[in-house]
């Protein structure tokens, strides 16, 4: 008998759960605290053999933490605070991305004709990365507009495209069945297109925050502002003072990390009709 | 030859086609310069169980299609009530062979979606949803998802969206070839109790001639393509229906005959009238 096999699975179901048991179990949590703790203990002992300053400690990397946490940097913004006014920019542009991603990409997705008349217009801005617009971004722009264009830009086609390419999904049998009820176009995007296509958005949405994270301490590092989190490390790499830029990585690689387990969870509880969540 | 066949067999389809509840008239339909479907007419009455059976690849699908108005035939007309059939007035339900459950609905939503697209309040939605639940036995799944119930199910959830809209008309296109031989029997006597039940007017397509005596007041038998209505049977067996009994097997002989001489002597049909 034909199972039906809903919507797109990453992993068979099998291998997905056989990955799922492996990685919470017991014993391989175990093993990564074991890994994390003995690469923390080799590094901290391998600056007793190598005292110097271009080679910090974990320990120093945590006072600066504390510091820059409580007392803030030389200009007196504490880490926060750059890290609020990083995560905001991104926000901003992301969402710009979303509302018209979404939309351009459904209609692109439902329209292929528009698509395949509007190539050569849409898809060289496509393989221009958002960084190479940073330059134009400093001339025309200033503060938020600036960055908001340039995580825009990052967060824009993998949404974009996502969308389009989550139409073909849709099956025809379900458009059928709406169709032979009566319902109207409307009816169709609404409870059959979009509801096929929201895996591939949500999917779209991660990659985008990554691009957008990406552009946005880049840009940042560029200048002309006084907070962000790329401000605060090149503030400090002209000091030379390496342990606050391990800070700031560390936070801008726990902030993505964050926002993508967000939609992780997002994901699992929209799509808890699926067999199986994208790993 | 095959002209004289089929106007004997459609002369009383043609009195009723005023009166009737769906009515196909000369309906043919060609995909480019191929022929699918050659004049098809033929009516069904109200509350009437009409079987169509035919060679595999004899275009039964695109027939339901334009039955349901999602397809509009090449030339001639599908009436139901005397109209045009439009799926935006005309109450018409769909059981389709593939399974057609939207994954993302739980069985629930899933029986209510057709309610749902005809706009009917949502006290009256939940009345006919649990009512209808009651008949398919799907009780205590109303929160599962397709995924976590089995293919045969999945087809019951499917045929209870079909029977909750209370549609005049109830087309099923081969709906239980992917179940196994015992989920297979148990449904079609499912099917024949929800329809007694609430009495509709069901065109019931499938290859398997025992289900169509089984099942049917009526059964069409079609050609190969281009399609044509080579025999209209009427099936003068009360239900239940033994098909072990007597009157039972002969008349699927004799639908058997029909369709076996379609398959020896493509060119002759004289000899379908004598069936």
């Amino acid at each position: 008998m034909m199972e039906n096999v809903e919507a797109v699975e990453p992993l068979p179901p099998i291998a997905a759960a056989r990955w799922r048991k492996l990685s919470t179990s017991l014993p391989t949590v175990l093993w990564n605290i074991g890994v994390l703790v003995a690469v923390l203990v080799i590094w901290q002992l391998m600056t007793i053999v190598i005292a110097s300053r271009f080679f910090p400690g974990p320990l120093a990397i945590v006072q600066s933490f504390v510091e820059l946490a409580e007392n803030g940097d030389t200009g007196g913004h504490t880490l926060w605070e750059h890290s609020w006014a990083s995560l905001y920019r991104v926000l901003v542009g992301f969402g710009l991305a979303v509302i018209l991603g979404v939309p351009l990409g459904l209609l692109m997705g439902l329209y292929p004709v528009i698509y395949a008349r509007t190539r050569a217009v849409l898809e060289p801005f496509r393989f221009i990365p958002p960084i190479a617009w940073i330059p134009l971004a400093i001339i025309f722009f200033s503060g938020l507009a600036r960055f908001a264009f340039l995580i825009f830009l990052g967060a824009f086609f993998p949404i974009f495209t996502n969308s389009a390419v989550g139409v073909a999904r849709v099956e025809p049998i379900h458009r059928k069945v709406a169709m032979v009820y009566g319902a109207s176009k409307l009816w169709i995007l609404l409870h059959v297109v979009i509801p096929t296509v929201l895996p591939d958005i949500l999917g779209g949405m991660r990659v985008a925050l990554g691009a957008a994270w990406l552009t946005i301490v880049a840009a940042e590092l560029a200048g002309g502002i006084s907070l962000g989190l790329g401000r605060m490390m090149t503030n400090y790499a002209e000091l030379v003072q390496i342990p606050p830029i391990i800070v700031g990585m560390l936070i801008i690689g726990a902030i993505g990390f964050l926002m993508n387990e967000a939609l992780l969870l997002t994901e699992r509880y929209l799509f808890r009709w699926r067999w199986q969540v994208k790993l | 030859m095959s002209a004289q066949a089929t106007s004997q067999t459609a002369a009383p389809a043609l009195r009723a086609q005023e009166s009737a509840k769906v009515a196909a008239t000369d309906v043919s339909h060609r995909f480019g310069n191929f022929l699918v479907h050659d004049r098809l007419r033929f009516s069904v009455q109200e509350n009437e169980f009409l079987c169509i059976c035919g060679p595999s690849g004899c275009g039964k699908t695109t027939l339901l299609d334009m039955l349901a108005g999602i397809l509009m035939p090449s030339q001639g007309r599908i009436l139901i009530d005397g109209k045009p059939v439009d799926p935006k007035r005309d109450n018409i339900s769909f059981v389709f062979q593939e399974p057609s459950t939207f994954p993302w609905l739980t069985v629930w939503d899933n029986i209510a979606t057709g309610l749902r697209i005809k706009k009917t309040p949502a006290a009256e939605v939940r009345r006919k949803v649990e009512e209808i639940l009651d008949l398919v036995g799907l009780h205590g799944f109303e929160k599962h998802y397709p995924h976590q119930i089995s293919g045969g199910m999945k087809q019951r959830v499917a045929i209870a969206r079909a029977f909750a809209t209370d549609a005049d008309v109830i087309l099923m296109d081969e709906p239980f070839v992917s179940l196994d031989q015992p989920t297979r029997e148990r449904m079609q006597r499912e099917v024949l109790q929800i329809w007694e039940h609430r009495r509709r007017t069901v065109i019931f397509v499938t290859h398997n001639l025992e289900e169509a005596v089984f099942l049917g007041d009526r059964i069409i038998i079609l050609s190969a393509k281009p399609a044509r209505i080579v025999a209209d049977v009427p099936v003068p067996i009360t239900r239940p229906r033994d098909p072990l009994a007597a009157e039972f097997t002969q008349l699927r002989a004799r639908c058997a005959g029909v369709l076996h001489e379609l398959h020896t002597s493509p060119g002759d049909r004289r000899s379908q009238t004598a069936a």
